[in-house]
């Protein structure tokens, strides 16, 4: 890697790359992989799939560049997050939810057994809840509570305003603690 | 008991398992991209910047037509000295002959 490119902003990049920069897209791609990688595995809930998702949404980019407008988004990461997502939801509209694993690994080695069974069920039932929400609502959660996004930007991501992301939110939380009731 | 059942939501929405990606996703994708063209194609508004950008003049230029521009315009808004003059020498003329009555 070239040295300046971490100190170059994502926008810097993005130019760069629109010149058909390569060093310039390895540094957008490293900087951000694991962060879309996460929001992506939040919908699909398969690593495989998650990784080719941010595969295809970044070499989307890297084909066509121009679709990234400066005077238009405001930022990179905020324009990115509605791309991923829409891609995910794509995917889960062409194919059928893939059932969760059921050896999910332990969230936590130094659980007692007991404990991590718990863990685990809870996981499993908070993920399909999740999945039978409405699409919105989702997305909403899916943005909110990955790191690094506040409400403003998640907002922006979903081409809202804050209230109605903030209802989204609320309206989803309510139904999720109905349907898990049990667990709480 | 519902705070209590907000707090434990929050937690588990915050704390949702994820499975690591491979370590090589971001080189994966780096080297996909170097056997894939770039499609240049430009939507029609940053199509006319590039446009309007080919045509950018220096600012010396600018300054150098405002000035040209300022000069013709001052040009044509003084009066033309040559009409003056003839008025001038009439008014000399009825100046010099006012007091002969005429005969």
């Amino acid at each position: 890697m070239a040295a300046g490119w971490p100190e170059k902003s994502d926008q810097e990049l993005l130019a760069l790359i629109q010149g058909g920069s390569h060093p310039a897209f390895a540094e957008l791609v490293e900087r951000h992989t694991t962060r879309f990688y996460r929001l992506a595995y939040r919908y699909v809930q398969n690593r495989e799939t998650a990784e080719d998702l941010v595969q295809d949404a970044f070499l989307r980019l890297w084909e066509n560049p121009a679709t990234w407008q400066p005077e238009r988004n405001s930022k990179f990461t905020t324009w990115f997050y509605r791309i991923v997502v829409n891609l995910c939801l794509d995917w889960q509209k062409k194919k059928r939810p893939i059932p969760l694993d059921e050896d999910m690994p332990l969230a936590d080695e130094r659980e007692s057994a007991d404990e991590a069974m718990i863990r685990i069920q809870e996981q499993r039932i908070l993920e399909k809840e999740i999945a039978a929400l409405p699409e919105r609502q989702r997305t909403a959660l899916n943005l909110c509570f990955d790191e690094g996004l506040s409400n403003q930007e998640a907002a922006e991501a979903m081409g809202v305003n804050l209230k109605a992301l903030q209802s989204l939110i609320m309206r989803a939380k309510t139904t999720l603690k109905e349907r898990m009731k049990a667990y709480l | 008991m519902s705070e209590k059942q907000d707090e434990k939501l929050d937690v588990m929405l915050r704390t949702r398992r994820v499975e690591p990606a491979n370590r090589d996703l971001a080189q994966r994708i780096i080297l996909k991209a170097q056997s894939l063209p770039q499609n240049q194609i430009l939507p029609f508004r940053q199509w006319l910047r590039q446009l309007f950008a080919e045509f950018h003049l220096p600012k010396p230029a600018y300054v150098v037509a405002s000035a040209l521009v300022l000069g013709i315009v001052v040009g044509l808004s003084t009066p033309d000295r040559s009409a003056s003059k003839d008025d001038d020498s009439t008014s000399v003329q009825s100046f010099l002959y006012a007091d002969e009555v005429p005969l």
